[in-house]
C-alpha cells in the first residue's frame, strides 16, 4: 500500500469551532402501537394520548388562524413523518414561536412536555439538547423484490425460470445439471430480444452464472482501476443514482459545515471527484464567505508511476481557486478501504470533518475469521474522529445473503429494475458503458464468493442497525432535501424515477422499488451505543440550496 | 369559535378508538397543510409525508404482492395474492398458469381513496388494507395507482381505471373457474368508490363483464347542501369546505358539483337504465357528512333497475376500515366476503 501526499496546493488557516454533540436520552424500544405501525407510523401506545392532545391543539390553532397556519406549516421543513409524535411536536413548536397558539381551554390536560420550547433548528445548536422521540425500530424486513415488468415474451419468462432453476442447481452443487441449463439458456437467448427488457439483463446473469460454474477467475476483461473510473463516470451520466447520491450528501455536508471556518471532507472513493465541484461552488457562495476546505480523497494506487489522485486534486484545486475558496487536497492511495488508517488522513483538532461514503461501506462486510471485522474497525475509527457528519449512500438491496439462490433472486430483480430504468436514457455511449458498469456488479454478486465478493449490498434497515450498534445516530434528511432531489430528477431524468422518504433517509428508485438509499449520521454520545436504545436523531436544516 | 371546535373534536373522539383518532386526525392535519386556497396542491410535501411500502414477493401473513408497470403509460398496478395460490417460483408468476381451473377466485380491482388527490397504491394504509382484503375474502386484489388531481383532473382517474380493467381481464394468470375467465369485482373507498361507479358504467357500455361493485363511503356530491352536510360539517374529521376543494380540483374548470362525475343521478346525470350493470354493495358511514349523496346514489341505482345492497353503519366515521379495531371493520369484511363469494 502506498501512502501518497499530494497536499500543499494552497495554504490556509483559520479558526473553527470544535465538534459538538448534543445529548440525547435513552428510551427502550417498547409498546409501539402495532396497528399504527401497519399504517407506517411509529407511536408508543403510552404516548397516544399526548399525541392526540397535541393534534387537538394544532387543530384549534388551524381553526383560529387558518391562513397563517397553512403558510407556516407548509414553509416549515419536515422530518421523519413516521415518528408522528416528533412531527406533531415540531409543528406545535413552530406555532409556539409565533404565539399563534391559543391558551388551553378547559378540559385539556396541560402537558409539561409540550410547554418546553423544543428548538426547531439546526442540530448545530449546542445550547439546547433536543429531546427527540425517535425510536430505533429494528424491523425484520423481508427482502423486497418486484416482478420483472416485461412479461409479455414467452421466451423471456422461460429464460427467467431456467435461470432460477440453474441457480438452484448451483446452490445444490449439481454443476452438471447447471451446465446443461446454461446451454439451454444460451439457445433461448438467440430467440429473445436482447436489446431491452428481460432479454438484456438475462444475458448478463447467464454470463455471471457461467463464470461461477466454470470457475472463471479474475476480473472481467482485465479491468483496471482506470477502466472502472471511466465506467463509473458513464454510469453517473446515464442515470440519476449517483447524481442523487452526491446531491443529497452535499446538501447534508453543507449544512453540517455551517458556521465552521475549517472543514475537511474525507471521500472514501474519489473516482474522478465528480461530487466535489458542486460542494466547492456552494461553499463559495455561502453567506459570510467560504471556509478553508480540505479534501482527502481515497482511491486505489495508480499504475505506471502516475498519480491519478493528485491529478484529480489539481483539477479541483483549479476550480476552487477560480471561485476563491481556499483549498487543499490530499490523496490517500489504498488498495482496500480497510487498509486506510486514520492517521493517514491527518485530521486536525480544529476542523469540522465530514466522512463521505458512496457505496463503499458494503465492501467491508466480507468477514475473515482470522482478523477483526473490517467494517467494525473502520466504523470504529470514524467514530473516534467524531465527524460533524458521515454521509452514507448504499444500494438498497439484500445481496449479502449466505444462500446463493436468495442472493441470485434478489439480484435478478434489483438489476432488472435498474436496467429498466436505464432503458429511457438517450445518451450514448454513456448508456452502453453504464450497462457494462452494472454488469460488473452483477458478475461480482453472482459469480464470486469469499474475499472476492465485494458487492455485499445490504438494505437500509440493516445499515441502521449496524450503524446504531457501532455508536452512530441518524441525522434526518428533511422535506427540503426531498423536494430538491425531486426537482433534480425532473430536470435530468425520465419519468418513473421516484424519491421516497424513509424514516429520515431518502431513497431513489424506479417506480415503486427503491434502488439506492442516502442517509446521514454522527457519533452518538458515549453510553448510548446499544442497538435499539439509540434515541436522538438530529435533523438537518436544508435551508440553503446547493 | 374555539368552543365549537372543542365540541367537534370531542364528538369524533367519542366514537373511534384512540389510535384511529390519532391516525385520521393526522391525515386531516396534513391534508389541511397540503391544500392551498388557490386550488393548487403541495405535491412534493404530500409525497414526502405519505408513508409508502414496497411490494413483497415473499408471503407475509399469507399474502404476497408485486407491482406491474405499464411501459407505455407508467401506470402501476399492485397485485396481491394469497399464498400458496400460484406461488411464485423465485418470484415469477407463470403467465400461462391460471389461478385455478376448478374454483372461482374473485379478482377485486381496488381503487384507493384520497378524494382524487391523496395517497397511492403503495401507501402503507392501502397496502395493509388490500392485504387484509385478500386474507378475509380469499381473493386476488389489484390496486390501481391512478393519476390524481389537481395535476390530472377528470377524466384521468376513470381512464386509468378502465385501462386497469382491460389489463386485468386480459391476464391469463388471473383466470379461474371452469369457465376459465377473470372474475372481476370493482371496489373502492371515497374517490375510489366514485371511480368504481364510472368505470362500471364504461364496462357495461362496452359489454365487459364486471360481477359486482363495492363502494366504501363513495365520494359523491352535488351543488345543493344536504341536511347531513349541514348537520355533520366539521364534526367527524371532514368539512364541507374541504369536499368543495377536492371537487374543484377534480372537475373540469368552471364546472359545478352537478357535473355527472360528481352527481351521477343528479340533474345532469346520464341514465344507466337498461345497461347490464353489476350488482352493488354500498357502504355508508353514519358520521360521514356526504351520506345523503351516497344514499341518493343507492336510490338512483334502484330507480334504474339495478341490484344494490346498502350497508349503513350508523356509528362509523370515514376511514373506519383502516384499522381492524372496531366492529364496523369486521362487519364490512364479512359483507364483502359474502358479496364476492361465488356460491352466493
Amino acid at each position: 500500500m502506498v501512502l501518497y501526499d499530494s497536499s500543499a496546493l494552497s495554504a490556509g488557516s483559520g479558526g473553527g469551532s470544535g465538534n459538538s454533540s448534543s445529548s440525547s436520552s435513552k428510551h427502550p424500544q417498547t409498546d409501539i402501537d402495532g396497528l399504527l405501525a401497519g399504517a407506517g407510523y411509529k407511536v408508543r401506545s403510552s404516548e397516544l394520548t399526548q399525541v392526540a392532545q397535541r393534534l387537538e391543539r394544532l387543530d384549534t390553532a388551524m381553526v383560529n388562524s387558518p391562513a397563517d397556519f397553512t403558510q407556516l406549516a407548509s414553509d416549515t421543513v419536515h422530518y421523519n413523518p413516521s415518528d408522528l409524535a416528533s412531527w406533531v411536536d415540531s409543528l406545535l413548536s413552530e406555532f409556539t414561536h409565533t404565539s399563534a397558539l391559543p391558551a388551553d381551554g378547559p378540559g385539556f390536560l396541560i402537558d409539561p412536555g409540550v410547554n418546553q420550547t423544543v428548538p426547531n433548528s439546526s442540530w448545530n445548536d449546542q445550547s439546547a439538547p433536543q429531546i427527540r422521540r425517535n425510536v430505533c425500530f429494528e424491523q425484520n424486513q423481508n427482502h423486497q423484490v418486484t416482478v420483472v415488468t416485461a412479461m409479455e415474451e414467452d421466451s423471456g419468462i422461460r429464460l427467467v425460470h431456467l435461470m432460477m432453476t440453474c441457480a438452484e442447481s448451483v446452490q445444490r452443487g449439481d454443476l452438471g445439471m447447471a451446465t446443461s441449463f446454461i446451454e439451454d439458456m444460451q439457445g433461448l437467448l438467440m430467440r429473445v430480444n436482447t436489446v431491452c427488457g428481460i432479454g438484456k439483463v438475462a444475458g448478463h446473469f447467464i454470463e455471471a452464472l457461467s463464470r461461477r460454474i466454470f470457475q472463471v477467475v479474475g476480473h472481467i476483461s482485465g479491468s483496471s482501476a482506470y477502466e472502472n473510473e471511466i465506467l463509473y463516470h458513464h454510469f453517473y451520466e446515464a442515470c440519476p443514482y449517483l447524481k442523487f447520491a452526491h446531491f443529497t450528501a452535499n446538501q447534508a455536508i453543507l449544512e453540517a459545515f455551517d458556521g465552521h471556518d475549517c472543514v475537511h471532507v474525507v471521500d472514501f472513493n474519489l473516482m474522478h471527484g465528480l461530487q466535489w465541484p458542486a460542494l466547492i461552488q456552494a461553499l463559495a457562495l455561502r453567506p459570510g464567505g467560504p471556509p478553508f476546505l480540505r479534501l482527502t480523497g481515497i482511491g486505489p494506487p495508480s499504475p505506471d508511476g502516475r498519480d491519478c489522485l493528485r491529478e484529480i486534486g489539481l483539477r479541483l484545486a483549479e476550480l476552487a481557486r477560480s471561485v476563491n475558496v481556499r483549498f487543499a487536497f490530499r490523496g490517500v492511495a489504498a488498495a482496500r478501504l480497510e487498509d486506510v488508517k486514520p492517521w493517514m488522513l491527518e485530521v486536525s483538532a480544529n476542523e469540522a470533518v465530514a466522512v463521505n461514503s458512496i457505496m463503499q461501506l458494503h465492501r467491508l462486510l466480507g468477514s475473515d475469521s482470522t482478523r477483526n471485522s473490517p467494517i467494525e474497525t473502520v466504523l470504529g475509527w470514524i467514530r473516534e474522529l467524531n465527524p460533524k457528519i458521515m454521509t452514507v449512500v448504499e444500494q438498497e438491496a439484500n445481496h449479502n445473503q449466505p444462500a446463493f439462490l436468495d442472493r441470485f433472486t434478489e439480484a435478478l430483480y434489483y438489476y432488472s429494475t435498474m436496467f429498466d430504468s436505464l432503458e429511457a436514457c438517450p445518451l450514448q455511449p454513456a448508456k452502453a458503458l453504464a450497462e457494462i458498469y452494472i454488469q460488473r456488479e452483477i458478475c461480482n454478486v453472482v459469480s464470486c464468493e469469499g474475499p472476492a465478493l465485494v458487492e455485499r449490498h445490504e438494505p437500509l434497515a440493516k445499515w441502521r442497525t449496524r450503524l446504531a450498534g457501532a455508536g452512530f445516530r441518524p441525522l434526518h434528511l428533511g422535506s427540503n432535501a426531498f423536494k430538491q432531489a425531486s426537482m433534480l430528477l425532473t430536470l435530468f431524468s425520465a419519468e418513473g424515477y421516484c424519491v421516497e422518504e424513509n424514516e429520515g433517509c431518502l431513497t431513489l428508485g424506479w417506480h415503486s422499488r427503491p434502488l439506492i438509499a442516502a442517509s446521514a449520521w454522527q457519533a452518538a454520545p458515549d453510553g448510548a451505543s446499544e442497538v435499539g436504545l439509540i434515541n436522538g436523531g438530529g435533523n438537518i436544516n436544508n435551508n440553503d440550496a446547493l | 369559535m374555539a368552543g365549537s371546535n372543542e365540541v367537534n373534536l370531542n364528538d369524533s373522539k367519542r366514537v373511534v378508538p384512540l389510535n384511529t383518532w390519532v391516525l385520521i386526525s393526522n391525515f386531516k392535519l396534513a391534508y389541511n397543510i397540503l391544500r392551498r386556497p388557490d386550488g393548487t396542491f403541495n405535491r412534493d410535501l404530500a409525497e414526502f409525508l405519505d408513508r409508502k411500502v414496497p411490494p413483497n414477493i415473499n408471503p407475509v401473513d399469507g399474502v404476497f404482492s408485486f407491482d406491474h408497470v405499464d411501459r407505455a403509460t407508467s401506470l402501476l398496478n399492485r397485485v396481491y395474492m394469497p399464498a400458496p395460490l400460484n406461488e411464485p417460483q423465485g418470484g415469477i408468476i407463470d403467465p400461462e398458469k391460471p389461478l385455478s381451473t376448478t374454483e372461482i377466485v374473485p379478482v377485486i380491482i381496488f381503487f384507493h381513496g384520497g378524494s382524487f388527490t391523496h395517497s397511492s397504491a403503495n401507501s402503507a394504509i392501502y397496502d395493509t388494507f388490500c392485504r387484509r382484503l385478500v386474507n378475509l375474502c380469499k381473493a386476488v386484489v389489484v390496486s390501481v395507482n391512478y393519476r390524481r388531481s389537481p395535476e390530472h383532473p377528470y377524466p384521468c382517474a376513470y381512464d386509468d381505471g378502465w385501462a386497469a380493467v382491460n389489463w386485468v381481464k386480459s391476464r391469463t394468470w388471473l383466470h379461474s373457474g371452469k369457465d376459465s375467465k377473470v372474475h372481476v369485482y370493482l371496489a373502492g373507498d371515497s374517490s375510489g368508490g366514485n371511480i368504481v361507479h364510472h368505470v362500471a358504467v364504461r364496462a357495461a357500455e362496452a359489454q365487459v363483464e364486471v360481477l359486482g361493485n363495492i363502494l366504501l363511503h363513495p365520494m359523491f356530491g352535488g351543488q345543493s347542501r344536504t341536511e347531513s352536510e349541514k348537520r355533520l360539517d366539521g364534526r367527524y374529521f371532514v368539512t364541507v369546505q374541504d369536499r368543495d376543494w377536492y371537487w374543484r380540483a377534480y372537475l373540469p374548470e368552471g364546472e359545478d358539483r352537478d357535473h355527472p362525475a360528481c352527481n351521477p343521478f343528479g340533474p345532469r346525470g346520464e341514465s344507466i337504465e337498461g345497461l347490464k350493470f353489476p350488482k352493488s354493495l354500498a357502504v355508508v358511514a353514519g358520521f360521514d357528512l356526504s351520506q345523503d349523496w351516497q344514499l341518493a346514489y343507492v336510490e338512483g341505482l334502484k330507480r334504474s333497475g339495478h341490484e344494490v345492497k346498502l350497508l349503513f353503519l350508523e356509528q362509523a366515521t370515514v376511514g373506519f376500515y383502516f384499522l381492524p379495531n372496531n366492529d364496523h371493520f369486521y362487519c364490512l369484511m364479512e359483507e364483502i366476503k359474502n358479496f364476492v363469494n361465488p356460491n352466493c
